[in-house]
């Protein structure tokens, strides 16, 4: 079929027996499944198919919006992505089925020549004839000094010198050798086979056991993390900067809560997770919340001068005493985008950016002319927009500060390990594959009227170019090996 | 700063000069040396070196001094360009941005054809070879000035990772530039064999067969390293990014990259398939290189645009 399989199962060596032939059995039909499923030509198939499908995946951009890809390509062609799964590629049927065909592709071929690798390193080869040595792609013979066992005994100590592993044979008119080096060469290619599998294995048991959340936190908050049944409070959230002023690193003091009692605290930042009981956090984003301030400032004005009579920093929630102007006042909440919905009665913020933002204030007034409570919305960009009937005074909004929230990217994937594992496989499969190379060497020595002839034959499955220099290295030597 | 832009300049220019010299060097070459596979019983392999006469003795020591002197000034780029990112940004990787990269494969190309020379005495190769680095390192110079300073690293690429992830995948890119590089080699060489014997400039070129299974060794070596960065950039990503795969165009690219030469690495292992065909799919997945290293830098988004 190839070079490989002819190579390993030695079709033109010693052990090629071809099986007496029958019917179309099961035994048939089962031979053309493994043949075709281990088959290199399916493999190179499937690597330049799969190369082509994550390409799309590049070009196209992935889990966008509807509008984006109509805006970009038209209606048509997005009908047609949809159809093909083409905003989603890397999930659709027929690329996961893609994966598992490579899988049963290397898993095959894993099955079909292994065996034979295995044998090969117990098996007697030694007992070939002549031609056979002369048939292999490199050959020569030479005419040396001494006798049968002399110059046997000094290739075998050469080749073993060398690394090589050597059989030989000793018989009445010829002795015939056979030596072996870097069959980790090929047993690094099965290695690489089997780590296809491991890490679609460790891919697949993440996706099935594990997830992938994100949170939106809070300094100061404590959230409850359901799938690890303990609690995490945000400690602070900072970003350090370098002296240029771009950003140096983002991060989050995180603490660990179980049944109240402090666990573990940590610092988290880009590069460095917290990882608690399997499940892993990382400092992923940051921003300002739209629904939260930490203090506002606010100019307290009298409504007929417009002079700012007071100016104030509002906290959180707390109320605030003006004795001075007979008031009472709390921020009550905060909008950065302000929004209502008339059905609902609500206010809300359409969007996470601060477009236009909003504070609402808890008021009580108490003067010699006006006494009333109210809840009115300052606009931070329309300050002149809603009069408070019966006040003296109108507010108005100078700043707030923001509320700080991280973004956490929380995740579990106890798939992982196995990933890990497939991933050293495949790296150092592929390493012994390439920087290994197994060959193999014939030898018959012959006595003569002069002393002996050597003939000598010798096969690699690659790296021709280091072999045919061995191989010259090796007749120069044998020729001189009793001088 | 500017010490090591100097001395990344001065790079450029003595590989420019190497490259002349190595063209020089194929041209003054005394042709068909017919040191045919004589003493060399069954091999097709045979070097032909040896024999250079007159001028192109010279001219190939000169090419050879000048391209080992360009590397120990590039290196010496790199070492200063690494103190400097040092007192600027706190981690001293000199490959942290594309002008940078560049610089590294450009080290990591001339250093891999200094080797082959060194192993192999086939000097030839430094007209298709060291050009490539040279090319690498034209590239590199016309980005705008912005992109050659050492800016600080942005949170996400500020790991000990970048050490060994990104020094083992540009590894991996001089290796396929290297082979692509032989495949051209290997396809002018065969163009003219093409039109009968081969005569005049031509001839002063390894025979294919050298070519041939040099390209398949350098794509050898590239092939695992390529796994390793992938693997290496998985695991960061797993630190940094909160998974090991999320299909990211620099990654899914560099996936393809591999996959490619995944096919080639099989192919080969069929009888017969080698020559021609693997000299083009050579050239071709060295393209592919440079759309991974370049063109998903510059044409799609995604979350390796630190560019």
């Amino acid at each position: 079929m190839n070079g490989k399989s002819e190579a390993l199962n030695g079709r033109s060596g010693p052990q090629a027996a071809p099986k007496p032939a029958s019917g179309i059995g099961w035994n048939e039909v089962k031979a053309e499944l493994v043949e075709f499923f281990s088959s290199i030509k399916l493999a190179m198939f499937l690597f330049l198919i799969i190369a082509v499908a994550a390409t799309i995946g590049t070009v196209i951009q992935q889990n966008e919006r509807a509008e984006v890809y109509v805006k970009e390509y038209g209606e048509e062609a997005y009908r047609w992505f949809l159809r093909l799964g083409w905003t989603d590629i890397y999930h659709t049927w027929y690329f996961t089925s893609l994966l598992a065909l490579l899988c049963i592709n290397s898993l095959t071929c894993f099955y079909q020549r292994f065996p034979g690798i295995w044998r090969s390193m117990h098996q007697d080869k030694v007992s070939v004839n002549l031609p056979f040595i002369k048939n292999l792609k490199q050959t020569t013979e030479m005419s040396v000094a001494g006798t049968k066992e002399g110059v046997s005994k000094g290739i075998v100590q050469y080749l073993a010198e060398k690394g090589y592993m050597v059989l030989a044979k000793n018989e009445p008119g010829e002795a015939t050798l056979y030596a072996t080096k870097g069959i980790m060469g090929r047993v690094g290619a099965h290695m690489a086979h089997l780590s296809a599998t491991v890490i679609v294995l460790g891919g697949l048991i993440g996706s099935l056991y594990g997830f992938q959340e994100f949170g939106v936190c809070l300094e100061g908050q404590t959230y409850h993390i359901p799938k690890g049944s303990f609690d995490l409070r945000i400690d602070k959230f900072w970003i350090d900067y370098h002296e240029n002023g771009s950003v140096k690193s983002y991060n989050s003091i995180l603490t660990v809560l179980e049944q109240g009692q402090e666990k573990v605290t940590k610092t988290i930042t880009v590069n460095d997770p917290l990882v608690y009981k399997g499940i892993w956090f990382y400092q992923s984003s940051y921003g300002d919340a739209w629904d939260q301030v930490d203090v506002a400032r606010v100019n307290v004005k009298d409504k007929k001068t417009d002079k700012i009579l007071q100016t104030v920093d509002l906290q959180w929630k707390k109320e605030a005493t003006l004795d001075k102007l007979g008031l009472k006042i709390m921020l009550a909440d905060f909008v950065a985008d302000f929004g209502f919905n008339s059905n609902e009665k609500k206010v809300y913020s359409k969007s996470v950016e601060h477009e236009n933002p909003a504070i609402k204030l808890e008021m009580a007034e108490h003067t010699k002319k006006s006494a009333l409570e109210a809840t009115p919305w300052i606009f931070y960009h329309y300050p002149d927009l809603f009069d408070i009937p019966g006040s003296q005074y109108r507010f108005e909004l100078v700043g707030y500060q923001p509320r700080k929230f991280t973004g956490l990217q929380i995740t579990r994937d106890p798939g992982v390990t196995i990933v890990w594992i497939g991933s050293t496989m495949i790296v150092v499969g592929i390493s012994l594959s390439s920087f290994i190379y197994h060959r193999r060497l014939w030898f018959k020595v012959i006595p003569d009227k002069q002393g002996v002839t050597v003939h000598m034959g010798g096969t690699t499955h690659k790296n021709q170019i280091d072999f045919n220099k061995e191989f010259r290295k090796l007749t120069e030597r044998i020729k001189t090996i009793n001088a | 700063m500017l010490r090591s832009l100097f001395l990344f300049d001065m790079t450029f220019w003595l590989y420019l000069a190497a490259f002349a010299l190595y063209i020089a060097y194929v041209f003054a070459r005394k042709p068909a040396m017919q040191m045919a596979a004589a003493g060399h019983p069954g091999g097709g392999v045979s070097f032909t070196t040896e024999g250079d006469q007159g001028w192109a003795v010279q001219i190939g020591q000169v090419a050879t001094i000048i391209t080992v002197f360009g590397w120990m000034v590039n290196t010496a780029a790199l070492f200063t360009r690494a103190m400097e990112r040092m007192q600027h940004s706190g981690t001293f990787a000199p490959w942290s941005n594309q002008f940078e990269a560049m610089a590294y494969v450009s080290w990591a190309i001339i250093l891999g054809y200094v080797l082959l020379e060194f192993r192999y005495r086939i000097k030839t190769v430094g007209a298709f070879v060291v050009g490539i680095g040279f090319i690498a390192m034209g590239a590199a110079s016309l980005l705008p000035y912005r992109y050659q300073t050492a800016e600080p690293l942005v949170p996400a690429l500020n790991s000990y990772w970048i050490y060994i992830h990104v020094s083992v995948t540009l590894t991996s890119y001089a290796a396929f530039a290297m082979a692509g590089g032989l495949g051209v080699m290997y396809l002018f060489r065969e163009r003219a064999e093409r039109k009968g014997p081969v005569t005049g400039v031509m001839a002063s070129l390894p025979d294919l067969e050298t070519i041939d299974e040099l390209g398949y060794k350098a794509i050898m070596i590239g092939f695992p390293m390529l796994a390793f960065g992938i693997i290496l950039g998985a695991m960061w990503a797993n630190y940094a990014w909160g998974g090991y795969w999320s299909w990211d165009p620099k990654e899914t690219w560099s996936l393809i990259v591999w996959l490619i030469y995944g096919a080639y690495i099989h192919a080969r292992m069929t009888r017969g398939w080698g020559g021609h065909r693997a000299a083009i799919y050579a050239v071709f997945g060295f393209l592919m290189v440079i759309f991974c290293f370049w063109g998903v830098n510059f044409l799609l988004s995604g979350l390796h645009a630190y560019a």
